[in-house]
């Protein structure tokens, strides 16, 4: 009996001992491959075929443009019993054009639920009927737009940039974090995050594909952009806001208007905003308007990471827009394919293939509509979402730049995030404006 | 007897481990007990009230929001007080409790300086962010204003630590006087200064004061340096001593003022702007006496890109220097100069003889040598007082980044070289008179003095007498230019200098 009894410790000993051996060996080998990151943990948002059933959701459109219609269009065909009930635009003409657009696809939207003027947005975020709120006015009235909809209870979803100063900026984190500590939903129209192929490219990137972030660039090389010509009976504020793409206080310059998506989209993969922008700029094509047309900013991200800003809006000229991130061991175009060193493929995002069997090149849905399925998902299964304040720290970024563009100097990130800059006028009503439009001039005149 | 038997017997063999063990424990368990209750006990505000009568404490609590309020939640005297658990609230306990007793004991309350106690300086000693965060977990509620909004925006962001209190200081204690003050700075564009200055100060008597320079909004510190008598060098004794520092001698000095730190990027550009010339030829034609032809625009950006402001200006040449104290003894109507060697030295020492003017043998700092660079050294006092290659990152540093010297001077030693007016010679100090009264070194020369080592210095070089000189040809290699700039240095990125004025002979 002894004796049995120490043979089985003994042989319990050595088969647990054996045991541990092979798991040490099973967990050499498996520490030996990378350990990848899943979606959860780098807080990637979901990627989904259809925004989930739930409640009924109601939204009302704040700023009835091409864009906000669009929006709108998107949040309903991104999942069930998702409605538009109410439109409000600073302009009566946009607001009927919309009522038509929306009566045709067979959405009747009552006319006490439509407004205009520019308080339309309060008189909107008032009807308690209205569960979500989408925000596509000129980047200018967003901070103000974010305040009312958080103080009224509105889920939101709000274009990209969310504001055009740090004022605005400030204003907008602020709401964000207003809105999280009461539960509603934030989601901001920077696409390439809800992007699938970008999405998977940042998991690639993430885990360690082509090593440690070296350098990046990123680019919005366009033609001119539209504009609209002032009409008889228009006064200063009309005008501007008709043409608010063109005026620098309503829409920030187009290296917050577009180039914010690259910007946004290295902000995302570095990990952080810069510390830091040394940029310049200027005007030689444009005759309306107050802005620049072209602006180089090199981003310092800190620990010897830069990134190469360049954003243009001339016609004929070398065109691109995108990004590009360098590491120690490949680099990526940050959409769908990742390089060796040696320029040979190493990763590539499978895009669906079409009928006859050949791969596409595009998603099958949208990133446009891929955004709202998240807030709605998010609004229903009570996964919480709120992307206002990574927005504003990227539209942040391309106001740090556009500032160094247009002074000349280097700015910080603390500065600017500090700054009391504000370019919206003291009172924003119909009439003509007393506001100075003169084309920002870097550094100090040369002497003769 | 049979009793101690027993007694006895329970402390001897195995049983006695189990005996001690579980004693111990009991006696652990009732002190536990008993120290708990006694901290429970002294934590109560009746407690906190029988020893704190002052009108302060009690009267003024209870009209302030942490009392007095709609939702019926009562701020207690050690939530505030104290740090809450597992954030050293035991620890402050005893400090606090020490005090107390000690006050109770052997302290009048009639000679408290209430008012002065209820600064924010004195609150923060007794108040703790980590009991306001722990019950105040929503710093965004719907209802924030803007002011708000932004200042706890500055409390998440800011690099340095944000005190609650600096806003919210009467929440506990209720003032009826007391203003709201948020963080006046928040949302303020540091970098403008809208003021000009129509007049430089006025020196009426021998004391520190601050220049104003006329035409621009530009302000910089001078420090009144006492006349006196100091040893000039340094002996064979001192550790890394050169022969170029020696014989010792000693040196009057007459009064003057100094600069408190280095002329500075925010400086230098204020004369950039207003003498610089775009080409060469207007500054050399131009015979004008009442106007000073400045530098012509340098080929790269002599601050190297890290950064202006109150960073020294640096890369000028020696005549760039002497030139910038022209223009500044014109603007402001005194008289600027770069200081002599001997005036720089004093200054440097600030009365003391050492190597340096603050503890510590050049031999602990060095990090030159096998046995440095194996073991380091314990180089904390030098790296609170100098800018040297140890710490400095290879870069200039601001001013505030390092303590001043006794009389009150920033950086003399690191961070830049700096010019003196005196031309250099490694035998300058034999041929001084003995007991020479404010000496100028040799009457002629080609290079000139510069001193106090810089942020590439090892520790050796940043000794009070260490001397070195300007090296004219080698720091213009690699300029472009022909003749080469007289200007700018386009292979130094070390030297600055500061600027001495001379006391008006009115001036008591």
């Amino acid at each position: 009996m002894e004796n049995n009894k120490g043979l089985n410790r003994r042989r319990f000993l050595e088969s647990t001992a054996l045991a541990s051996i092979g798991l040490l060996g099973a967990s050499v080998a498996i520490s030996g491959c990378k350990k990848a990151n899943n979606a959860k943990i780098l807080g990637l948002p979901p990627i989904l075929k259809a925004a989930p059933k739930g409640k009924k959701l109601r939204a009302g459109l704040v700023g009835v443009g091409n864009r906000g219609t669009g929006a709108a269009l998107n949040f309903i065909s991104s999942g069930p019993d998702l409605h538009i009930v109410a439109l409000a635009d600073v302009f009566q003409d946009k607001v009927d054009a919309g009522r038509e657009r929306f009566a045709k696809l067979k959405m009747e939207i009552p006319a006490e639920n439509c407004f205009s003027g520019f308080d339309a947005y309060k008189k909107l975020m008032a009807l308690p009927d209205v569960d979500v709120v989408i925000l596509a006015t000129p980047p200018q009235f967003r901070p103000e737009h974010l305040k009312e909809a958080v103080l009224q209870n509105k889920h939101v979803f709000m274009e990209k940039p969310v504001a055009v100063d740090p004022v605005g900026i400030r204003s907008i984190i602020a709401s964000g974090k207003k809105a999280e500590a009461i539960g509603l939903n934030i989601v901001t129209g920077t696409q390439r995050r809800h992007q699938e192929d970008y999405i998977e490219t940042y998991k690639q990137v993430a885990n360690g594909a082509i090593g440690k972030l070296v350098s990046a660039r990123a680019f919005w090389n366009q033609n001119h952009v539209w504009f609209r010509t002032r009409e008889e009976g228009w006064d200063d504020m009309t005008y501007m806001v008709r043409n608010w793409n063109n005026f620098c206080w309503l829409c920030g310059d187009h290296i917050l208007d577009t180039h914010i998506h690259n910007i946004d989209v290295i902000n995302w993969f570095v990990g952080r905003p810069p510390v830091s922008a040394v940029g310049y700029g200027g005007r030689a094509r444009r005759i309306t308007g107050d802005q620049y047309d072209f602006f180089s900013v090199d981003f310092d991200y800190g620990d010897g990471f830069f990134s190469h800003s360049m954003c243009r809006e001339i016609d004929n000229c070398a065109n691109n827009t995108g990004e590009f991130i360098m590491g120690t061991e490949g680099y990526t175009n940050c959409v769908n394919t990742i390089w060796n060193l040696d320029g040979s493929v190493k990763w590539k995002f499978e895009y669906p293939k079409d009928e006859n069997g050949n791969e596409t090149s595009s998603l099958k849905i949208p990133a446009y509509v891929q955004e709202h399925m998240h807030l709605v998902h998010s609004i229903r299964t009570g996964e919480y979402v709120n992307e206002a304040e990574t927005t504003a720290n990227s539209t942040l970024t391309a106001i740090m730049g556009r500032t160094s563009a247009y002074t000349g100097k280097k700015v910080t990130w603390e500065e600017i995030f500090k700054s009391d800059m504000d370019l919206g006028p003291e009172k924003i009503e119909f009439g003509s404006v007393d506001m100075q439009f003169e084309v920002p001039v870097p550094g100090t005149a040369h002497k003769a | 007897m049979k009793i101690w038997n027993s007694v006895r017997s329970l402390f001897s063999g195995k049983r006695a481990f189990v005996v001690v063990i579980s004693i111990g424990l009991i006696i652990g368990m009732v002190f536990m007990f008993a120290g708990s209750k006694a901290v429970h006990y002294t934590s109560t505000d009746e407690y906190c009230f029988s020893c704190h009568v002052h009108p302060h404490a009690e009267q003024s609590w209870k009209l302030s929001p942490h009392y007095d309020n709609k939702s019926g939640v009562i701020v207690h005297c050690v939530e505030c007080h104290l740090p809450p658990e597992g954030h050293g609230m035991l620890y402050a306990k005893a400090k606090h409790g020490a005090k107390d007793v000690y006050g109770y004991l052997f302290k009048d309350s009639a000679d408290y300086k209430w008012a002065a106690k209820r600064k924010l300086e004195m609150a923060k000693k007794y108040t703790y962010v980590e009991s306001c965060v722990r019950c105040h977990k929503n710093l965004f509620p719907k209802t924030l204003t803007v002011a708000g909004e932004n200042a706890h925006l500055n409390y998440l962001t800011s690099k340095e630590d944000v005190s609650c209190l600096n806003c919210h200081l009467n929440v506990g204690h209720f003032d009826p006087n007391a203003k709201h003050e948020h963080d006046a700075n928040f949302g303020v564009n540091i970098t403008q200064n809208t003021q000009i200055y129509a007049e430089a100060t006025p020196v009426t008597s021998f004391a520190n004061f601050t220049e104003k320079v006329p035409g621009t909004g530009l302000t910089f510190d001078m420090v009144a340096i006492p006349a006196g008598q100091f040893i000039m060098g340094s002996s064979k004794k001192e550790p890394f001593h050169k022969p170029d520092e020696s014989p010792m001698h000693p040196v009057k000095v007459s009064r003057f003022f100094m600069a408190k730190i280095e002329v500075s990027w925010d400086e230098y550009l204020e004369f950039f702007k207003a003498t610089s010339s775009q080409g060469r030829k207007e500054a050399e034609v131009n015979k004008d006496v009442d106007a000073i032809s400045g530098p012509t625009p340098p080929w790269g950006a002599p601050d190297q890109g890290w950064g202006k402001g109150s960073r020294p200006a640096i890369t000028m040449t020696w005549k760039a220097a002497n030139t910038y104290c022209q223009w500044l003894s014109k603007v402001t109507g005194k008289k600027y100069r770069l200081p002599t060697e001997a005036e720089w030295e004093y200054a440097a020492r600030g009365g003391t003889k050492t190597p340096y003017f603050f503890a510590g043998s050049p031999k602990d700092y060095t990090s030159e040598g096998f046995f440095k660079k194996i073991f380091g050294a314990d180089t904390t006092t030098i790296n609170s007082y100098v800018a040297y290659k140890a710490n400095s990152m290879s870069q200039t540093v601001e001013p505030a980044s390092v303590k001043a010297n006794a009389f009150g001077l920033k950086n003399m030693l690191g961070n830049v070289y700096e010019f003196c007016s005196d031309y250099y010679s490694p035998t300058a100090y034999a041929a001084y008179k003995k007991g020479a009264v404010n000496p100028k070194g040799p009457k002629r020369g080609k290079e000139h003095v510069i001193r106090g080592g810089s942020f590439k210095s090892d520790a050796r070089d940043v000794r009070s007498a260490a001397r070195d000189f300007t090296k004219t040809t080698e720091w213009l290699v690699t300029d472009p230019q022909m003749p080469k700039s007289v200007w700018w240095y386009s292979d130094c990125v070390d030297i600055g200098f500061r600027v001495v004025c001379e006391v008006d002979e009115n001036v008591k």
